[in-house]
């Protein structure tokens, strides 16, 4: 399991465990003292990424597209800190 | 003409019922079948209170927390772990309709508007706050209150924390403070990051002054009439079924 911890400036805490197989995302979970609502979407958006490709254009763009198709309130991190803590993670 | 709110008075509860309370109201409150509400209560035992997307292996120190005999419970809000001190700090929450036109549907604006109470019942004890956004109230940089929102079942939750007191050892012993979060603020130590009233006033304030000051604050903030009520049957009945989620290990181990 590889992870990363990220404070965005001005925002909140984000965290990433990543598990990558066969160059695909095998598990994640995000974790952090961010706001979002509803919050089942944070559920939703690690079960979407399950199976992408573990590269970055790849998770950025999976992560902006889930988030344009919604209407998820945030504070504290936006969709390109998600992007951004998860690819952090895949690298560690 | 004031704004009608029913008063809930500071009461001591373990974490799971006050837990269950919360969302009881707001569920009770988005029905339509209770008033606006502002309620004061306290913990005991006291207990670490995580945020709904925190982790309780990066969060807390469960060894620290069975030697203290705390107890772990998770929000329906998100934001950050706290320590609900029972002898160190109040916690307080307003809930209204989600649709109310007082409640911006901008999270930083609503909890600006609704952290004003703490910053106005600081002001009575005559401390100088500020709301730091997004959810903090600091006192000359330090934080003094943490807080939290929730719009759920048509409803708006904002609730949060005062610090009287703290204890380093417990707060610290039990838990664990990110060093990216330390390093992002370039504060060596995490005690330098908060402060409380007792600190402030250098003397040892009893709850019930502060008790007062809250009300004050929110009297003036949300220029409110507050009624002195107690729960509905309804929402009695509501916290009976909520109580055993809180405290289920499916619920507190989520993440």
């Amino acid at each position: 399991m590889k992870r990363f911890e990220y404070k965005v400036p001005g925002g909140k805490l984000l965290r990433a465990k990543v598990e990558v197989e066969d160059g695909k995302i095998k598990f994640l979970q995000l974790t952090g003292d961010f706001f979002m609502q509803p919050e089942t979407d944070l559920e939703e958006l690690e079960a979407r990424l399950i199976g992408c490709p573990a590269d970055p254009a790849a998770v950025e763009k999976a992560i902006t597209g889930f988030f344009s198709a919604k209407r998820t309130v945030m504070a504290g991190a936006c969709p390109a800190d998600f992007a951004h803590v998860v690819n952090q993670a895949i690298r560690a | 003409m004031p704004n009608r709110f029913r008063f809930l008075d500071l009461k001591v509860n373990d974490a799971y019922t006050n837990m269950a309370v919360e969302e009881a109201i707001t569920k009770a409150r988005g029905e339509g079948r209770s008033p606006d509400t502002l309620r004061f209560y306290m913990w005991k035992p006291s207990a670490v209170t995580l945020g709904y997307f925190q982790s309780v292996e990066d969060e807390v120190n469960l060894e620290a927390l069975n030697h203290f005999g705390f107890y772990l419970n998770r929000r329906i809000s998100g934001g950050g772990a706290v320590l609900n001190s029972e002898k160190g700090e109040i916690t307080y929450s307003v809930v209204l309709k989600e649709d109310d036109p007082r409640v911006s549907a901008d999270p930083v604006e609503s909890y600006h508007y609704l952290c004003q109470g703490i910053v106005e019942a600081l002001a009575v004890l005559g401390i100088k706050a500020d709301f730091k956004p997004i959810n903090d109230i600091v006192v000359a940089g330090k934080k003094i209150s943490g807080n939290a929102q929730i719009r759920r079942y048509g409803a708006v939750l904002h609730h949060g924390t005062l610090l009287v007191d703290f204890d380093a050892r417990e707060m610290f012993g039990v838990l664990k403070i990110s060093k990216e979060k330390l390093s992002d603020k370039m504060i060596q130590q995490a005690e330098d990051r908060v402060t409380t009233i007792r600190r402030l006033l250098g003397r040892q304030i009893g709850f019930p002054e502060v008790r007062d000051a809250l009300e004050e604050g929110y009297r003036r903030a949300l220029d409110a009439d507050l009624q002195k009520g107690r729960l509905t049957p309804y929402e009695e009945e509501l916290v009976n079924q909520f109580k055993a989620r809180y405290a289920s290990r499916e619920w507190i181990h989520r993440r």
